[in-house]
């Protein structure tokens, strides 16, 4: 009857005759069922190498392929950055096609035929390499890429085997100057191949713009325009991304090939984040840290500290067993500085205390903690504090990162309170970044007004602002509450403060009422902060220093919480550690631990996820595993620990908290509504809310590792002055 | 029927008989550290790590990455005075078996008795479809200003 489209069928005709009525309740009803959500968009076939995939539309070829296990060559993309389609490398077939097409900016069409070997894309891939490799400079030999260059081994797999490049003019490969952005990345810029991966990254998930390109064609150069250096605490990965040799390590620069170096995995310890790291090393030293994919906790990118921060491992060592004779630091023998010590926790008869610092690690903490108790002692604590009132530390959604960093990404409104991420947890600020980004985030924060390489609302720094969000009278309250997933991130530094517990349980009520369960994120800084909370650590030195302790271990306490005129005069202090810092200065007898890279031990991140270091090189001089050294110390004592090995020990662990031996493993918080209930005197007081670190030059030496590092000092120079340059210019 | 051996036999003899009765039974998981010759201070005090090499994050190639192997732990190394090279005293350092899949590495582990553990479970990777457009999308966050 009617041939026309109803729509078109409905405003032809005069809508008085019946059957026009009728047509168009007909129109109204598919109107109505159209409102209905579509389901997902069907999955449409393609075929890689005659491999049929199915993918989903607007997939790229370049990702349809890698779902068929086909690896196109690519030098401009990157999974994790935004296509660009500039380096033609990825050229393939598509059947029935005339022209080539990039894959990795083309999207799949149904039942495309798409074809990686073929003649013709060999053809383009050797042509695409003739003309990278006629401006890139033949230093293979002295370039520090060489062995793991991607320039390389796709000239290898996909060049020609001879060149055409004669230089009849002998006018030169085409040569750039080197620019100097910074001491942590150096630049070869004839290297380069022009990707602009850098300058991806830099404004993508760095959000520092900048890095860019100026000139056009031969004349394109990459660089910064001005004369400036590429700071941000991100800095290193431009390194990785780069597929030739164009930014390298600069503090490893010359220091060794790729295949000569043993590659082990591990955690970074340096901030609570955990990233999963590849300690590469020679001849028993740590050359250089890489990061190591983990999806759900760094993605595949590395904190620069976390990654250049490896020479402070060299630097600063206590090498020998020390014991304080006349005044005087003396180096011993284990034997003798054992029994010293043995004979004064005897002595003490239970008055005997322990804090733990930031790099302690839980079979460490767990060896002292059942040292004390043996002796009969309860005093054992953290450096980092956080409120004991109400529930305190004994529900773990008190203390952790409670919705995991992965998926931060899909967060929509997040508030953050005295942290600034960026410095404190660069990895879960490149997570809000991210959702920032690609989930339109919409970010305020309680603080001093920092740049968190985001836009961001500051709401102010006043304390009161955090009550009156609480209470629901700010107007960002209600847009917390309205949200799907939103996330409040509140600073370990701010439950520091004597109201902490106030805070928190405000909070606490607060997200009560949310949409998602797990928005309250406490993010702490310490590494060990969150594993000794797990296994029953009291947060804060205060209760060290109220039992008047004859005897006072610190396990690798270097903040300098602890004083000497805190304790009493006849107070002996055990030094447990890897560095001579702050703990071991004041400390009468100094045994030597081992760092992060020389032991295997459990650390517990922010999320309150157990991971495991792995033992990368041995430890100097006559160092040993710190909860060894417990264990000595416990027979001297009398009251031996009932462990020998680590299988031991971490069935100590398991019987005090399953979760600390599945490493890896992301252990489900609980309690999360339990929690306000519990929570006492829930009253802030007035004042300010502070950050730590406010600058970059704020953020690289944190602990006893970056403050002993060489590269980590240059990085604060260099931060320093640049800071200086931007004020002089502000000015004038 | 009643069997006229069975009813006439002697407890003891019914003892024999029930053990010699069905089939013998292979304990199915062997460990065959005791013949193996493999020093006892290397079975019993290292541990081994069964793990997926992991991807060089300097490279974007991902060829020889789908496979297990097993790791001894890592023990001294120090520089060879004579030319410079690494030497160390653990005859298992440069031991690397490689393995299809993580079930055949634990087996392995187990028939030699070695204390072993993974080291990261597998994990799946979040697709994103990604778009060349995004790059000029003009109400989104995506656009990029600098290039």
């Amino acid at each position: 009857m009617i041939r026309a489209p109803l729509t078109k069928a409905l405003s032809l005709g005069s809508s008085t005759s019946p059957i026009h009525k009728i047509a168009a309740a007909a129109f109204r009803t598919t109107a109505v069922t159209a409102q209905i959500p579509a389901k997902a968009p069907e999955k449409i076939e393609v075929f890689v190498d005659d491999i049929p995939v199915h993918v989903e539309p607007g997939t790229t070829i370049l990702q349809a392929a890698a779902v068929a296990g086909v690896e196109i060559p690519r030098f401009c993309y990157h999974e994790r950055l935004a296509v660009a389609g500039n380096c033609r490398m990825c050229l393939v077939e598509i059947e029935k096609s005339p022209k080539l097409a990039a894959a990795c900016a083309m999207p799949v069409m149904k039942g495309w035929r798409i074809k990686t070997n073929s003649e013709k894309t060999r053809q383009a891939r050797e042509g695409v390499m003739e003309f990278l490799l006629m401006n890139h400079p033949l230093d293979c030999p002295i370039c520090d890429q060489g062995g793991e260059c991607d320039l390389q081994d796709q000239a290898m797999a996909f060049g020609s085997d001879r060149s055409r490049f004669t230089d009849i003019n002998h006018s030169g490969k085409r040569a750039v100057e080197d620019k100097d952005i910074g001491p942590l990345v150096k630049t070869i810029m004839t290297r380069c191949i022009h990707c602009t991966r850098c300058i991806r990254f830099a404004s993508e998930i760095a959000g520092v713009d900048d890095l860019g390109t100026t000139g056009r064609g031969n004349d394109m150069q990459i660089g910064t325009y001005v004369e400036k250096l590429f700071l941000s605490e991100m800095s290193g990965n431009v390194i990785d991304l780069c597929p030739v040799g164009a930014l390298t390590n600069k503090p490893f620069s010359f220091a060794a090939r790729p295949w000569e170096t043993r590659k082990i995995s591990s955690i970074d310890v340096l901030d609570a984040v955990g990233s999963n790291i590849i300690v590469s090393t020679r001849t028993n030293e740590v050359l250089r840290i890489l990061p190591r994919e983990n999806e759900e906790i760094n993605e595949e990118w590395l904190a620069d500290k976390s990654r250049f921060a490896c020479d402070g491992l060299k630097r600063q060592r206590l090498v020998a067993p020390m014991v304080r004779i006349k005044g005087e630091l003396t180096p011993v023998e284990w034997e003798g500085a054992l029994i010293e010590v043995g004979q004064k926790v005897r002595a003490a008869n239970g008055a005997v205390a322990g804090v733990a610092g930031s790099l302690a690690d839980v079979e460490s903490m767990v060896a002292l903690k059942d040292l004390l108790n043996r002796v009969g002692s309860e005093a054992v604590c953290t450096e980092q504090s956080f409120p004991s009132e109400g529930s305190g530390a004994d529900l773990r959604s008190n203390y952790l990162f409670n919705r995991n960093i992965q998926s931060l990404e899909t967060a929509d409104v997040a508030l953050l309170i005295g942290t600034n991420p960026r410095y404190e947890a660069p990895l879960i600020n490149t997570r809000l970044r991210k959702a920032y980004v690609h989930n339109e985030l919409e970010v305020a924060s309680i603080g001093p007004k920092i740049d968190l390489s985001y836009r961001h609302n500051n709401l102010g720094d006043d304390s009161n602002l955090i009550t009156q969000i609480c209470n629901g009278t700010h107007p960002f309250a209600a847009k917390l509450k309205e949200a799907k997933n939103p996330a409040i991130i509140v600073g370990s530094d701010l439950l520091a403060r004597p109201d902490g517990a106030g805070i928190l349980a405000n909070l606490q009520n607060f997200a009560k009422g949310f949409k998602s369960t797990s928005a309250l994120n406490v993010l702490q800084r310490n590494a060990s902060q969150a594993g000794a909370l797990d296994i029953g650590y009291q947060a804060g030195v205060e209760e060290a220093i109220k039992s008047k302790p004859k005897v006072l271990f610190l396990l690798n306490a270097d903040e300098a919480k602890v004083t000497r005129d805190q304790l009493p005069k006849d107070c002996y202090i055990v030094y447990v550690g890897h560095h001579g810092d702050e703990g071991a200065q004041i400390a009468d007898a100094v045994l030597p631990g081992v760092a992060y890279t020389e032991k295997t031990a459990t650390y517990v991140n922010t999320e309150g996820r157990a991971q495991q270091t792995l033992a990368a090189v041995s430890p100097p001089g006559l160092a040993r595993d710190d909860w060894k050294i417990f264990r000595a110390i416990s027979e001297i004592v009398g009251a031996p620990l009932p462990y020998d090995s680590l299988e031991e020990i971490r069935d100590r662990l398991d019987d005090i908290a399953p979760h600390l031996i599945r490493h890896g493993h992301l252990e489900a918080n609980s309690f999360q509504t339990v929690a306000p209930q519990l929570s006492a005197a829930p009253s802030i007081s007035s004042g300010k809310v502070s950050v730590q670190q406010l600058s970059l030059k704020d953020y690289f030496m944190t602990d006893p590792i970056s403050r002993a590092s060489p590269t980590m000092a240059k990085c604060i120079q260099a931060a320093k002055k640049e800071g200086e340059k931007k004020a002089a210019s502000a000015s004038c | 029927m009643v069997e006229n051996k069975l009813v006439l036999a002697t407890p003891e003899e019914l003892k024999q008989r029930n053990k010699l009765a069905g089939t013998i039974a292979v304990p199915k998981q062997v460990n065959i550290a005791p013949i193996t010759g493999h020093p006892e201070e290397h079975v019993k005090n290292r541990r081994v790590c069964i793990s997926r090499p992991a991807k060089n994050s300097m490279q974007s190639g991902t060829n020889n990455l789908d496979y297990w192997r097993i790791e001894f732990d890592n023990r001294e190394r120090w520089e060879n005075p004579l030319m410079g090279w690494v030497s160390t005293g653990d005859p298992l350092s440069n031991m690397e078996v490689e393995f299809n899949s993580k079930e055949e590495a634990i087996a392995h582990c187990e028939k030699n008795g070695y204390k072993w553990f993974i080291e990261q479970e597998e994990q799946a990777k979040p697709s994103r479809v990604k778009n060349y457009g995004s790059n000029f999308s003009w109400n989104k966050r995506t656009r990029v200003s600098t290039k």
